[in-house]
């Protein structure tokens, strides 16, 4: 959709033209820009409606990684004595859970949000690169309250974070990106073809026994290291427990591969999504 | 051309026809498509293109003047909304262009948007943004839209706990103080109760005053008299009619009597049979369109047949004017079992006395065969049915006495009971 604000010719009002699209660069992020106040309003629906459903509150951004990490716990800790690079193993898997869990979350919503929202969609007009960008950003949330825990957690079994910790900023950006690179693609296909809802979770499953979570990088063998590390996820999380924990060295290489991943998915990503979206209203 | 509010040039478009099966098509189902296509012909791949692609609007021209008040009429399916969504930018054209000026506030449904869950106060501000006001301006204009929503003491109630009715007004309240230059508005004056209703008429004649453009879509041909000086008339796509009022709704009227019904479709088993004339006769067999609550109507359908029509069931549908389909007549249902009609001739049906409530109405002609085709499906025209209370917004769709039986407390007298459900 184009929309292109002229300078007007005397005081009168702005005059918006409705055309056919020019070409595939044709982006106009400044339209999100000029809506950026319905991305924070629908932002903080989706918190708002997400915490007034559930009973429990924001209490499942605790208890949601929580019991994922006692399940790790007794079954890679205890039974499977993994190690955890000298890591009390549930402060280990924690600190890998947290930033895959937002990761998850986050490319989950973006792939489905359109969907969800189809009848503003169908009925109202915005950029609709904002539901995307809502997407990703609302469940920050979540990991914010889940991260308090780790740092409890983390003073209980004494181990005291270092100014690294603040790197977790940066490397919380790298894996919003990330998923709305993924979203990006995810969600128009889903506009299309509805398979995606379905194959997601499955996805994302998958995904995660290939990312470092509930073992450390050291397990996977050398030979195939480099393989692994295509996984953009490997940076983030190693990155992530390198930040928390102080330990080791940083993965640059690693985080490299995140960066061309996201430059490529997502420059691909905003002009497939651009091209795809003047149809979603007919479509979807 | 220096105070147009909108401006259309050659705006065109295009979509698929979409089987309702391959709507959400299956990822299989595409790629078995794309390979079926890689062995087609050029010329097979054209004609399919061709036959699966229809406009729902071609080359519309026009220009609305700042503070012109402009009526959209058609039959379903004529393209109204396609333009309304062209013009609201939630889809784009495929051919042409619309120059706009000014701020468009766009009420194709009023409420979309609101969340559920969310308290009255919150989809205010929700509602406000996606209809794009800041949050500052929804802010400043808070109290008077909760004024004109008449719902203060429920503001902090989540909405789905509102009647519908305070759903609809707290959402065009909403819409109301957006203050837009121009203003589309798809039926919503149709919703909520008469007094409401009023307001809305109202407020729309203070922004007429204010200089704002509306543009109006309706089948109430009554609030398209009262607030439109002008009427654009589609007809399958195109615009058939632009100029006064009263002229248009004359040529609107003339042409959707006996015009096929949108979901008639010819290619599925032909059109075999058709209606050239429709009447409504009261019990002395006089031609009227009122009829009174408790009246039996009579409608004469004069038919013309392409051959022998085995085992026809004609229905006659009545569609209230807000398009809630209200009943069906069916021959064969009713058990007249007609074992073929041909040629030319007149059928007559004999309703019972009419229980539909108070309002305006559609009659609808279909024609069935045996095995459920649609051989004919045509616009009968409109009645009313006239009663002084029953009104559709409060007694529904239609109205029977019922028996009442009260097991009364002592103290109660019966006959006080019956006076009170009189």
């Amino acid at each position: 959709m184009t929309a292109e604000a002229h300078p007007a010719p005397t005081t009168a009002p702005q005059i918006v033209e409705i055309r056919p699209d020019r070409g595939w660069l044709d982006l106009d992020l400044g339209a999100v820009w000029r809506y950026r106040e319905l991305l924070v309003v629908l932002m903080m629906r989706d918190i708002q409606v997400l915490y007034k459903q559930a009973l429990l509150g924001a209490a499942w951004a605790i208890l949601q990684p929580l019991f994922a990490v006692a399940i790790f716990t007794i079954v890679f800790g205890y039974f499977a004595r993994m190690p955890s690079e000298g890591i009390p193993y549930p402060i280990f898997a924690f600190a890998g859970v947290l930033p895959w869990t937002y990761f998850a979350e986050a490319v989950r919503r973006s792939g489905t949000g359109l969907v969800t929202d189809a009848e503003l969609v169908r009925k109202v007009y915005f950029p609709r690169l904002i539901m995307p960008l809502a997407n990703v950003i609302s469940p920050l949330l979540d990991f914010c309250i889940a991260f308090v825990v780790l740092l409890i957690m983390m003073a209980i079994y004494g181990i005291a974070p270092s100014a690294k910790i603040l790197l977790v900023i940066p490397l919380m950006m790298i894996s919003a990106l990330l998923a709305l690179s993924i979203g990006l693609w995810l969600g128009p296909i889903n506009v299309r073809f509805r398979d995606i809802k379905h194959t997601l979770p499955f996805i994302i499953q998958i995904w995660m026994y290939a990312s470092p979570i509930v073992y450390p990088l050291s397990m996977v063998p050398e030979q195939w290291q480099g393989l692994y590390s295509l996984n953009p996820m490997v940076g983030v999380i190693e990155g992530f427990r390198w930040a928390v924990f102080d330990q080791g060295e940083p993965n640059f290489g690693a985080l490299a591969i995140s960066g061309t991943v996201i430059v490529v998915l997502l420059a691909g990503g905003l002009i497939f999504f651009r091209r795809m979206e003047r149809t979603f209203a007919d479509v979807i | 051309m220096d105070d147009f509010a909108i401006s259309a040039r050659g705006v065109g478009k295009r979509y698929k026809r979409l089987q309702r099966s391959e709507r959400h098509d299956s990822v299989r189902d595409v790629i078995a498509a794309g390979v079926r296509d890689m062995f087609a012909s050029k010329q097979l791949r054209n004609e399919r293109n061709v036959r699966n692609t229809f406009w729902a609007l071609r080359d519309a021209n026009f220009e609305i003047k700042r503070g012109e008040n402009v009526g959209i009429i058609g039959l379903n399916g004529a393209g109204k909304s396609t333009l309304l969504k062209l013009l609201s930018r939630i889809t784009v054209p495929t051919t042409g262009s619309i120059r706009i000026r000014g701020r468009l506030g766009a009420l194709l449904e009023v409420g979309t948007g609101f969340h559920a869950e969310l308290t009255g106060r919150e989809n205010v501000f929700l509602y406000g943004s996606i209809l794009g006001m800041s949050r500052k301006e929804v802010a400043a204009k808070f109290d008077a839209i909760i004024d004109f929503a008449e719902i203060e003491e429920f503001i902090d109630t989540p909405v789905k706990r509102y009647s519908s009715g305070m759903y609809v007004r707290l959402a065009f309240a909403v819409a109301a103080h957006l203050d837009p230059d121009i203003l589309l508005l798809d039926e919503v004056l149709a919703v909520g109760d008469f007094a409401f209703q009023r307001k809305c008429m109202n407020f729309a004649k203070q922004l007429e005053r204010k200089g704002a453009t509306i543009l109006f879509v309706s089948h109430n041909m009554f609030s398209i008299k009262t607030m439109c000086h002008r009427v654009i008339y589609l007809k399958k796509g195109q615009i058939v009619f632009d100029g006064p009022t009263a002229e248009g709704l004359k040529l609107y009227e003339a042409d959707s009597r006996l015009a096929d019904v949108p979901w008639f479709d010819e290619s599925e088993a032909g059109r075999r049979i058709s209606f050239t004339d429709v009447q409504f006769v009261n019990a002395r067999g006089e031609e009227t369109t009122v009829f009174d609550f408790g009246e039996r109507m009579g409608v004469r359908l004069r038919y013309k047949t392409q051959g022998r029509v085995e085992r026809p069931d004609i229905r006659v549908g009545l569609d209230r004017d807000d398009e809630t389909h209200c009943m069906t007549f069916s021959s064969l249902t009713d058990g007249v079992a007609l074992p073929y009609i041909e040629g030319e001739g007149v059928i007559e049906l004999r309703t019972p006395p009419l229980k539909l409530v108070s309002d305006l109405y559609t009659c609808n002609v279909v024609v069935r065969d045996a095995d459920g085709h649609m051989l004919a499906g045509q616009i009968g025209g409109r009645f009313h049915v006239r009663h002084a209370d029953f009104s559709a917004s409060v007694w529904g769709v239609f109205h029977e006495s019922g028996e009442w039986r009260v097991e009364a407390a002592e103290s109660v007298q019966l006959s006080e009971v019956r006076d009170g459900v009189g």
